[in-house]
C-alpha cells in the first residue's frame, strides 16, 4: 500500500536487477508515482566484462534482458502509470546507475538489494549498493528482500 | 557502437556506458522464453487505406480493446434480476395481448376467459422455473440448453436445442423490437406508419452499441427494468383498486348477448388452446438466468436459483395482472386506425392521457429494447460456442476489436431486420414464430436434466428427477400444443428451420472432422525433414531485376530449376536466349513459341508434360511455380503490372504437387 507519508517524488529512476524483488520494487513506486503524477525510468545494466568491447551486441539480442524491463513496463501498465524503460550496457553497475540518474534530473533512485550471505555467515550487500548510496545525488531508496528460508 | 548510439561518458573518467535501442518494445512485449505479446501497435494497419478504414471503424465502433480488458464483474442479485429478467419480463407487456387476440374471435364474452388462460399460464411458469432451479444446482458454470443436451443426451439433439435456441434468440430480437417500437406508436399514433423503420434505425443502434462492446452489467439495464416492474406494479396495484373496491371497470359480462351471433368462431376448447399457446409466449426469457449462473456472486447456484425464484414470480404477477385489468376494464386488440398495445390501453385507463402514462409508456419501450439486446449477448456467445465445437464457421468464435463476437451480432443483427421488415413491424404476426422453439429447448433441457440425476444419483436425486421429469412431461406437452395450433400461422417455418439448421451444423461438422483427419500428424516423436524432389519453374518475360531476384530464390531453393519464356516473337525469343545464355549460364531457359499468343495455357502445359515425364517408379516431386513480381508504388498503378502473374496463380491454385511462389520486387 502506497504510504501517504512518503517523500513524494517528480522523477525516479528505479534499478531493476532481473530479481523476483523487481516486481515488487516497481509495483510500491507505480503506486506512489501516481500519486504525485510523477515519472518512472527503469533501468537495466548489463556489465560487459574487459574481455568484450563494451558496444558488442549482448544485451540486444538477449531475450531475457530484455524481459526484466518488458514486466516491469507490464506492472506499471497495470498500476496505470507510464514507465520508461533504459537498457543499458556498462563495465560497472553502480556508476551507470549513477550516471543514468543524473542525466535523467532524477530525484529518486530506488534499488532492490537481495539478502544474501558471503560464505561465513555474514551479510553481503555487494559493491553496488555502497556505490549508490556514495554517489548518487538524489535521495536513495533501498528495498532489501525479505529474508526467506534458504538465507535465514 | 549499437542502435546507432555511441558510448555516453559518465561523471568519473572511465565511467561510461551504452544506451541500447529496443525495437521491439512499441510492437512486442517479451512474457516468457519464446513468447512475446504483441502490443497494439503491432495489430494497426500500416497502409494509408487501412489506417484510413481503422479511423471510420474507430469512431463508430471505438477503439481496438486488449482480451485482459474484458470485464469480469460478478452481478449481485438485484443486479442479475434486472439484467437477466428483463426478455422475460418484457414478455408481459405482450403476453396478455396475443390470449385476448385469440378469445376475441369467439366474441368479447370469450374475452372473460382470459384471466384463466392466465392462470394457466402462471402454472406452467412456476413448473419451468422450478425444473431450472434444478439447473442451477447442476451446472454452476451455466447450463444452456445446447450444453446440458450435449452433456446428458447427444450431438443430435444438442443441436436440435442449438437451432431451437438460435431461432429463439433472433425472434427475441425481432419481437421485443416490434413490440417496443408498438408501444411508442400507441403513445404517439403519428408515427404508426413509420413502425418498419423506427424499428430497424433502434435495431442499427442496439447492433452499433454491441459491436462496441456494449455489456448488460451496468446499471443502465439495472434501472430500466426496476422502472418498468415498479410503474407496472403500482398500476395494477391503482387499477386493481378501483376494480375491487370503487367498484369500476366493466366485465364482458352485460355484453354477452349483443355478441351473440357476432362471434368468428365459437368458444370452444381448440379456441382456448389457442389462446394459451398465444400467451405461452409469457414464457420466453425464463432460462436465461440458468444459462448466466457464473456471472452472479458466490454461491453462484444459490443465488441464482433464488433470482430465477424471484423473476418467475414477478413474471407471474405482472402478466395475472395485467391480463386481470385488461379484463375487467373491457381492454381488446385495437388496429385501426393506429394499433393501441393492450397494456398501453391499460396504462391510459389507469394513468389518465397525461404524464404518467407517456412515462409508463417509455419505460415499457425501453425495457423491450433491452430484451431485444439481451440476445445480442446470448446468441453470438451460443455462435461462438458452436464454433469452438466445429458446427458453424469458425469466424463466429472470433472476438472483433471491441471484445464482442462481430460476425454474430452482424448476422443476428441482419435476420432480425429481415423479419420486421418482412412483417412489417408487426408483432402479432411474428409472435407464431416464437414460443415453438422456446418451449422445444424447455423439452430438451429438462430430458437432459432426467438423464443427468440418472447419472449422478446425488442425495435427493430422486425428487429432482421427479421435478425435471413433471418439467419435460408438461413442456413437451405445451410445446406439441403450441406447435400444432401455430403451425399454419407460421410455426411450420420453424419446423421447417430446425431440422435444415441442424443439417447444416452437421454438415461443417463433417466438414471440419474431414479436414483435420486430412491434416493430422502423429504425434509420436520427430517429424521427418522432406523427403520429395523438388524443382523449380520461373515463368520470365525477359531479365530484370525482378526476374534475377526470382531466380536468386529459385537457386536458393534446390538446383533443378528453369526458366519459361512464352512467346509469339521468336527474334525476341532468340535475343533473350543469347543474353540469357551469357548471363545466367546455370539456369537453362526453355523457350515456348506460342503460334497462338497464349500466354497461360502454354506454361500450364508444359508443367502437365513434365509431370508425365517423371519416372514413374518415383515418388512425384514437389514444382515451385516462382513467380517475379513487381510491387507497384502506387494504390492506382497496380492495374499496370503483373496480370499475368495473377493469371496464371489462378490458373495454378490447386494444381497438385504445385506451390506458387511470390517473389516481389521493391525499388528502394
Amino acid at each position: 500500500m502506497p504510504d501517504a507519508e512518503a517523500p513524494s517524488f517528480r522523477r525516479a529512476v528505479v534499478a531493476l536487477n532481473g530479481g523476483p524483488s523487481d516486481e515488487r520494487i516497481v509495483r510500491l513506486v507505480a503506486q506512489n508515482a501516481r500519486l504525485t503524477k510523477a515519472e518512472i525510468i527503469a533501468v537495466h545494466v548489463v556489465e560487459i566484462d574487459w574481455t568484450l568491447p563494451l558496444d558488442s551486441d549482448v544485451a540486444g539480442r538477449s531475450e531475457d534482458v530484455q524481459r526484466v524491463l518488458d514486466a516491469a513496463e507490464a506492472v506499471a501498465e497495470a498500476s496505470k502509470v507510464k514507465l520508461e524503460p533504459v537498457l543499458l550496457q556498462a563495465r560497472d553497475v553502480g556508476a551507470a546507475i549513477v550516471d543514468e540518474a543524473v542525466e535523467r534530473g532524477a530525484d529518486l533512485l530506488v534499488v532492490g538489494l537481495p539478502y544474501r550471505k558471503r560464505f561465513g555467515g555474514e551479510f553481503a550487500i555487494g559493491r553496488t549498493i555502497p556505490y549508490i548510496l556514495q554517489n548518487a545525488p538524489s535521495a536513495v531508496w533501498v528495498l532489501r528482500d525479505p529474508i526467506s528460508e534458504e538465507t535465514r | 557502437m549499437i542502435g546507432g548510439r555511441r558510448p555516453l561518458q559518465g561523471r568519473k573518467p572511465g565511467d561510461r556506458r551504452v544506451r541500447l535501442e529496443r525495437p521491439h518494445a512499441p510492437y512486442f512485449r517479451y512474457t516468457g522464453k519464446g513468447q512475446l505479446t504483441a502490443r497494439a501497435a503491432a495489430s494497426a494497419p500500416t497502409t494509408p487505406a487501412g489506417k484510413t478504414w481503422a479511423s471510420i471503424r474507430g469512431f463508430f465502433v471505438g477503439r481496438p480493446l486488449a482480451s485482459e480488458d474484458e470485464m469480469g464483474e460478478r452481478l449481485s442479485k438485484r443486479k442479475a434480476l434486472a439484467i437477466f429478467s428483463s426478455d422475460a419480463i418484457s414478455s408481459s407487456a405482450y403476453a396478455t395481448e396475443e390470449i385476448l387476440r385469440v378469445l376475441v374471435l369467439g366474441g368479447a364474452a370469450a374475452m372473460a376467459f382470459g384471466l384463466e388462460i392466465s392462470i394457466a399460464i402462471a402454472v406452467l411458469l412456476i413448473a419451468v422455473a422450478l425444473s431450472y432451479r434444478q439447473i442451477c444446482i447442476a451446472y454452476p458454470t451455466g447450463g444452456g440448453s445446447y450444453s446440458v443436451s450435449r452433456r446428458n443426451i447427444g450431438r443430435t439433439v444438442s443441436l436440435v436445442a442449438a437451432s431451437a435456441l438460435l431461432i429463439d434468440y433472433v425472434m427475441t430480437v425481432a419481437v421485443s423490437t416490434t413490440s417496443a417500437v408498438e408501444q411508442i406508436t400507441s403513445a404517439f399514433p403519428a408515427l404508426f406508419d413509420e413502425r418498419v423503420v423506427i424499428g430497424i434505425a433502434v435495431l442499427s443502434l442496439i447492433t452499433l452499441g454491441n459491436l462496441r462492446g456494449l455489456r448488460e452489467a451496468g446499471n443502465i439495464f439495472a434501472v430500466p427494468t426496476y422502472l418498468f416492474i415498479g410503474s407496472a406494479l403500482l398500476m395494477i396495484a391503482v387499477g386493481g383498486f378501483r376494480i375491487l373496491v370503487l367498484g369500476e371497470g366493466a366485465t364482458y359480462g352485460p355484453r354477452l348477448e349483443a355478441q351473440v351471433g357476432n362471434t368468428i368462431e365459437p368458444l370452444t376448447a381448440i379456441l382456448v388452446l389457442r389462446a394459451f399457446a398465444a400467451g405461452a409466449v409469457a414464457l420466453t426469457g425464463t432460462e436465461a438466468i440458468a444459462t448466466g449462473v457464473p456471472a452472479f456472486k458466490p454461491p453462484e447456484s444459490k443465488n441464482a436459483a433464488a433470482t430465477l425464484g424471484v423473476m418467475a414470480a414477478l413474471l407471474g404477477v405482472l402478466f395475472i395482472g395485467l391480463t386481470f385489468l385488461a379484463v375487467r376494464f373491457g381492454i381488446g386488440p385495437v388496429d385501426v386506425p393506429a394499433k393501441q398495445t393492450v397494456i398501453s390501453q391499460i396504462a391510459r385507463e389507469v394513468y389518465g392521457n397525461g404524464f404518467l402514462f407517456y412515462l409508463f409508456q417509455i419505460f415499457t419501450a425501453v425495457l423491450l429494447f433491452l430484451a431485444a439486446n439481451t440476445s445480442f449477448n446470448a446468441f453470438p456467445r451460443l455462435l461462438a460456442i458452436l464454433a469452438a465445437d466445429g458446427h458453424m464457421p469458425r469466424q463466429f468464435a472470433l472476438r472483433g476489436d471491441r471484445l464482442a463476437f462481430s460476425y454474430g451480432i452482424i448476422v443476428l443483427a441482419g435476420v432480425a431486420a429481415a423479419l420486421i421488415w418482412y412483417f412489417e413491424g408487426k408483432t402479432h404476426a411474428l409472435i407464431p414464430l416464437y414460443a415453438v422453439g422456446v418451449f422445444i429447448d424447455f423439452t430438451i433441457s429438462q430430458s437432459g436434466m432426467i438423464r443427468h440425476w440418472l447419472r449422478e444419483r446425488s442425495p435427493g436425486w430422486r425428487r429432482r428427477l421427479s421435478i425435471n421429469a413433471f418439467g419435460a412431461a408438461l413442456t413437451a406437452t405445451v410445446a406439441v400444443i403450441v406447435t400444432s395450433v401455430k403451425f399454419a400461422e407460421g410455426a411450420w417455418l420453424v419446423i421447417v428451420l430446425i431440422p435444415l439448421l441442424v443439417g447444416l451444423m452437421s454438415f461443417i461438422h463433417r466438414q471440419y472432422d474431414g479436414q483435420e483427419r486430412e491434416l493430422r500428424v502423429r504425434d509420436d516423436g520427430p517429424l521427418p525433414g522432406p523427403h520429395r524432389e523438388q524443382r523449380v519453374i520461373i515463368p520470365v518475360n525477359g531479365i530484370n531485376r525482378a526476374v534475377v531476384q526470382a531466380v536468386n530464390f529459385g537457386r536458393a531453393l534446390t538446383r533443378d530449376l528453369r526458366a519459361v519464356y512464352v512467346t509469339d516473337d521468336l527474334e525476341a525469343a532468340d535475343s533473350l536466349r543469347e543474353r540469357w545464355e551469357r548471363q545466367l549460364p546455370d539456369v537453362p531457359l526453355v523457350i515456348v513459341e506460342s503460334p497462338f499468343r497464349a500466354v497461360i495455357s502454354p506454361v500450364v502445359a508444359y508443367l502437365d508434360i513434365l509431370d508425365q515425364a517423371w519416372p514413374p517408379d518415383k515418388e512425384a516431386p514437389l514444382t515451385i511455380v516462382v513467380l517475379p513480381e513487381y510491387v507497384a508504388r502506387h494504390w492506382w498503378d497496380r492495374l499496370l503490372y503483373n496480370q499475368t502473374a495473377k493469371r496464371l496463380k489462378s490458373a495454378l491454385v490447386g494444381r497438385e504437387h504445385t506451390v506458387i511462389a511470390d517473389v516481389p520486387y521493391r525499388r528502394h
